[in-house]
């Protein structure tokens, strides 16, 4: 007789402390009698999620032996063989259930263990005086070297709800909680935090503006540090992205907070971080046209497309050789005391001297910043009509961008629903206008890929990346069409009010 | 959504381990069944350890949906439910045809609780009746072990000429020898003889007489799910394969 791990009715999940399963049989079940099946030698398991701590946050705890894949959550279930002992990426597992709940994954994170745990099985069944199985769980030991729990899967049998109900009390009754108010995560691993791309900075009012600045770099380098490792070891293209990211702030912080720091320490500081971008560019170039290959391909008729195979063919040979390249970089005493310096470095910022900024209040330093932006953006694009210049939506692009910068570092001193009324537009605006540049940057790079081909297929592969660019350009046109009305939109009388209340005269109040 | 009825006009022929063993097949196969036990010893019900349920016994029962869902049973098997014996009859036949129909007030109670089926197997009391008669009418398949003995004989050949009065479609018939032992000459002449007659009705699969099957009372368990290996089980899974094929 095999425990059914049952399609039959809802499945209802509770967590116990461990030992629960023993402490069982002192439940008072009445007429009924408890059957508990003893539970098979531990096996080692892992547990998995991506780094960034997706299914910890969705609550879910995923189970992964060499053969099996266990999801314990409100549609959990059991996938057999999901391919060896890399799980890899959820996109790649057979169609199931399984598959399904765990959607929440982004497509471009690879499930990677985040810690071991010993599993074990029972099967606990609640009896009539005919041996009539009423209600039944299946009890899942999970144990960590620093914790545990037992995670009981309730199933009812049609028609014995009574059995049902007085099963989940005894196990309530044992000190368990619902499967959504567990932290599964903290109770194996306590202690162990997420990776959080996205620290929040608390910033005082009256902060001097060097200190904010100071601050939000520092708060990053640690994120750029988090994923060197996954970099290295190539897991998924996000690492490489995140790493980017967090430098990318860095030095946004650096160029955007006029006069904080002193001309000499300030030029120094963006050097050195725009070297260790540097290093990093082409890969991700890379991940990206690689990311996209099969959308790219469509875009071209099926005739042509042989030449973008073999287009992309080199890219993945190179992306391998870039890849070996960075993890080497990254691995080399140079970089490691490089990073180590900078961090040093903003711990203790007095070398980079002052500017004339650096102790203005946060608040009124911000406010100035964000308005002199605004305005900005306001004066390119009253100046952008149907036939101006690429250039100039270029300059619009990079304005928004700096101003979207702005506004997330300086978040904390405004109010928050004011600054979601302004963002929203905002990023659709910015939407459009990233969409216009991939598009131009595309295909000047096709260009220049075209220009540096060399050996076999040339004329081929040329003919492809002809058809592409000529795609890519009447994207780009359409992408400029709209940004007139996208601006108009985001230039609403309500946005205006909002900019010039916050940042002009400095309201605080709704 | 089937209806497959397990019928014999003679008793103690392996009708009810039929039944319990079909209805336990096809759950394994993964369609959601529904085990009716129709006969008044309630035995399938007894094997599958489902008490009768005492609130059954009333004619107005099939006309009452939510008493009629509240009345199925669980088993220790997944996707197979037990509607437990000891009712009362007289109006099965709208029963089966409110089952048919999708639009029902018992289909959308039964769709309510997740609980639509796949395949209902029928485990038929034995003996020629209007409900017999209404319950031929309503199946899709009727499933007939026939002991290879001449007094099984004459009942089979009894209630093919049931059918044939009753304008009853013979195609739906199909029998299977039951309880056959191999060392007996008897057994192995009237298997040929019958299976000459009646050619097309007759199943190639067949069941041994086993004490596996006997032991079921025991067990209270379809032998399928307590000896899957032994010859028995085997005889019931071609059984079950070649009745799929034959349903296709």
């Amino acid at each position: 007789m095999t425990p059914s791990n049952g399609s039959s009715g809802d499945a209802m999940w509770i967590v116990l402390p461990l030992a629960s399963d023993v402490a069982l049989g002192e439940s008072d079940f009445g007429k009924l009698t408890l059957h508990l099946s003893d539970g098979v030698e531990p096996e080692e398991v892992a547990i998995l999620d991506c780094f960034d701590g997706t299914l910890r946050k969705a609550g879910l705890l995923l189970l992964h032996s060499g053969e099996q894949l266990q999801l314990m959550g409100p549609s959990g279930g059991v996938l057999e063989e999901p391919g060896g002992r890399d799980v890899g990426f959820v996109v790649n597992l057979p169609d199931s259930e399984l598959k399904a709940a765990l959607s929440v994954v982004s497509p471009l994170r690879r499930l990677i263990p985040i810690g071991a745990a010993w599993r074990q099985i029972r099967t606990l069944t609640v009896l009539d005086d005919e041996g009539k199985t009423r209600a039944r769980a299946q009890l899942t030991v999970v144990t960590t070297e620093k914790g545990g729990c037992v995670i009981a899967r309730l199933q009812g049998l049609r028609g014995y709800d009574k059995a049902l109900a007085q099963l989940r009390k005894a196990l309530m009754d044992l000190g368990g909680v619902s499967l959504q108010e567990a932290d599964l995560h903290g109770i194996l691993f306590p202690g162990q935090t997420v990776h959080d791309p996205k620290p929040q900075v608390t910033i005082g009012y009256e902060e001097p503006a060097i200190e904010v600045a100071t601050h939000i770099m520092a708060a990053y380098i640690p994120v750029a540090r988090a994923n060197e490792a996954g970099v290295i070891a190539d897991l998924d293209t996000e690492f490489l992205h995140d790493y980017r990211i967090a430098l990318r702030k860095i030095r946004s912080v650096i160029s955007l907070f006029k006069g904080v720091y002193g001309p000499e320490g300030a030029r120094e500081l963006k050097h050195r971080f725009s070297a260790l971008m540097a290093q990093t560019g082409r890969l991700r170039d890379l991940d990206v046209y690689l990311l996209d290959r099969q959308e790219t391909s469509a875009l071209v008729p099926p005739s042509v497309r042989r030449g973008l195979d073999r287009m992309f063919d080199l890219f993945e040979a190179e992306r391998g050789r870039e890849h070996k390249r960075l993890a080497q970089y990254l691995k080399t005493k140079a970089y490691e005391a490089e990073i180590g310096a900078l961090a040093k470095l903003l711990a203790k910022p007095r070398k980079l001297g002052q500017g004339p900024n650096a102790q203005r209040p946060a608040h009124d330093y911000a406010a100035d910043l964000i308005w002199k932006r605004y305005r900005k953006i306001c004066k390119i694009a009253s100046g952008i009509g149907p036939d101006t210049d690429d250039e100039q939506v270029h300059e619009l692009r990079i304005h928004c961008k700096k101003l979207r910068y702005l506004l997330e570092f300086f978040g904390p001193v405004f109010p928050k629903k004011a600054f979601k009324t302004i963002l929203k537009p905002l990023k659709r605006l910015q939407d459009n206008l990233g969409y216009f540049n991939d598009y131009s940057v595309q295909q000047d790079s096709l260009r220049a890929f075209l220009d540096d081909l060399e050996g076999p297929h040339q004329i081929e592969i040329a003919q492809s990346v002809g058809a592409l660019i000529a795609v890519l350009h009447g994207r780009q046109l359409e992408e400029r069409s709209k940004v007139m009305d996208s601006f108009a939109r985001f230039d609403s009388d309500e946005t205006r009010a909002l900019f010039r209340r916050l940042f002009r005269e400095r309201k605080d109040t709704e | 959504m089937k209806i497959i009825a397990c019928y014999s006009n003679k008793g103690g022929v392996g009708k009810t381990a039929t039944s319990v063993n079909l209805a336990y097949a096809f759950a394994q196969a993964g369609h959601r069944v529904l085990l009716c036990d129709l006969d008044p010893q309630g035995a399938s019900s007894f094997y599958f350890r489902v008490k009768p349920s005492k609130k059954l016994t009333d004619t107005r029962f099939f006309a009452d949906v939510e008493r009629f869902t509240k009345a199925i049973r669980g088993s220790d098997y997944d996707n197979l439910d037990i509607l437990p014996a000891n009712m009362s009859y007289r109006n099965f036949d709208i029963f089966l045809s409110r089952m048919r129909n999708s639009r029902s007030r018992l289909k959308k109670a039964l769709k309510a609780v997740k609980g639509d089926y796949d395949v209902i197997v029928l485990d038929c009391p034995p003996n020629i009746s209007t409900l017999s008669e209404n319950v031929f009418r309503s199946s899709d398949v009727i499933v007939t072990p026939v002991i290879p003995t001449t007094l099984s004989q004459r009942t089979f050949e009894q209630l093919v000429a049931f059918f044939r009065e009753h304008d009853l479609p013979l195609k739906k018939m199909h029998a299977f020898f039951s309880m056959v032992q191999g060392r007996k000459s008897l057994h192995a002449d009237l298997m040929a003889q019958l299976s000459r007659d009646y050619k097309k009705r007759f199943l190639t699969a067949h069941i041994p007489f086993s004490t596996d099957v006997e032991r079921m009372g025991l067990a209270r368990a379809p032998v399928m799910a307590t000896a899957p290996k032994c010859k028995a089980s085997k005889a019931y899974h071609a059984l079950f394969e070649e009745l799929t094929e034959r349903m296709r």
